[in-house]
């Protein structure tokens, strides 16, 4: 009898034990999934901090406004426009905006977006050849679909 | 107080120092030194804008060292 009685009370506990055991595993999944993207978002907000003191007062108001600055050769005078991101976001634009050539150049490991984009800026603005040297260029049609992407987020 | 801002995958990290402190300074060349014997670049940012340097500045107040660049 007593045997039976435990034997119920231990199926019973272990119903409930199971489910609960299931979603503390599951909180705890998504508690580790939160803290990622909290620490990734920290990481992002730290580099866009970084960025916006080191740009200009112009090239500050163009990335709040736009999410991307223009920034002037210092040995072409050539304008380029920095877009938000960590690779192929660079776009050397004619006096109307246009994007001319993709250029892709960035800062050796793992850097967040608003890094790569100052490490950019100053190199384009202070030794201009040099980044282009070790840069990669887009090609037509790359840039076209990227363009395209560009004025399909803008909206 | 003058600064130095290394970019890293934190977002950057930053080291304070004080530009009277002879100590505090030789820290600060010892750690350009290193940094851009590491291949990072070192940029100066003042009144007059931003220089890239290959040399230490005891006066420069805030230097910013990033990696070197790379073809993406």
């Amino acid at each position: 009898m007593l045997a039976q009685v435990l034997s119920a009370a231990g199926r019973s506990i272990r119903a409930v034990w199971h489910p609960l055991a299931y979603s503390a595993r599951k909180v705890n999944a998504l508690r580790e999934r939160y803290r990622a993207w909290v620490g990734m978002d920290v990481r992002e907000a730290r580099g866009i901090n970084l960025l916006r003191e080191w740009l200009s007062p112009e090239q500050r108001s163009q990335f709040d406004a736009e999410r991307y600055f223009d920034v002037i050769g210092c040995a072409t005078r050539k304008r380029y426009r920095i877009r938000y991101g960590t690779a192929t976001n660079i776009h050397e634009i004619d006096e109307a905006g246009c994007p001319l050539t993709g250029w892709c150049f960035v800062p050796d490991g793992y850097l967040v977006a608003g890094d790569v984009m100052l490490a950019q800026k100053i190199a384009l603005e202070t030794d201009e050849l040099a980044a282009l040297a070790v840069a990669n260029r887009l090609p037509a049609d790359l840039l076209r679909t990227q363009a395209m992407q560009f004025r399909w987020r803008a909206y | 107080m003058a600064v130095q801002i290394v970019m890293d995958h934190t977002g950057d990290r930053r080291d304070y120092f004080n530009t009277d402190d002879a100590q505090a300074l030789s820290n600060a060349e010892r750690r350009f030194k290193m940094l851009t014997d590491g291949g990072f670049t070192a940029a100066v940012r003042d009144a007059a804008g931003v220089t890239v340097t290959r040399s230490f500045d005891p006066k420069a107040e805030e230097t910013l060292f990033f990696p070197r660049l790379v073809g993406g």
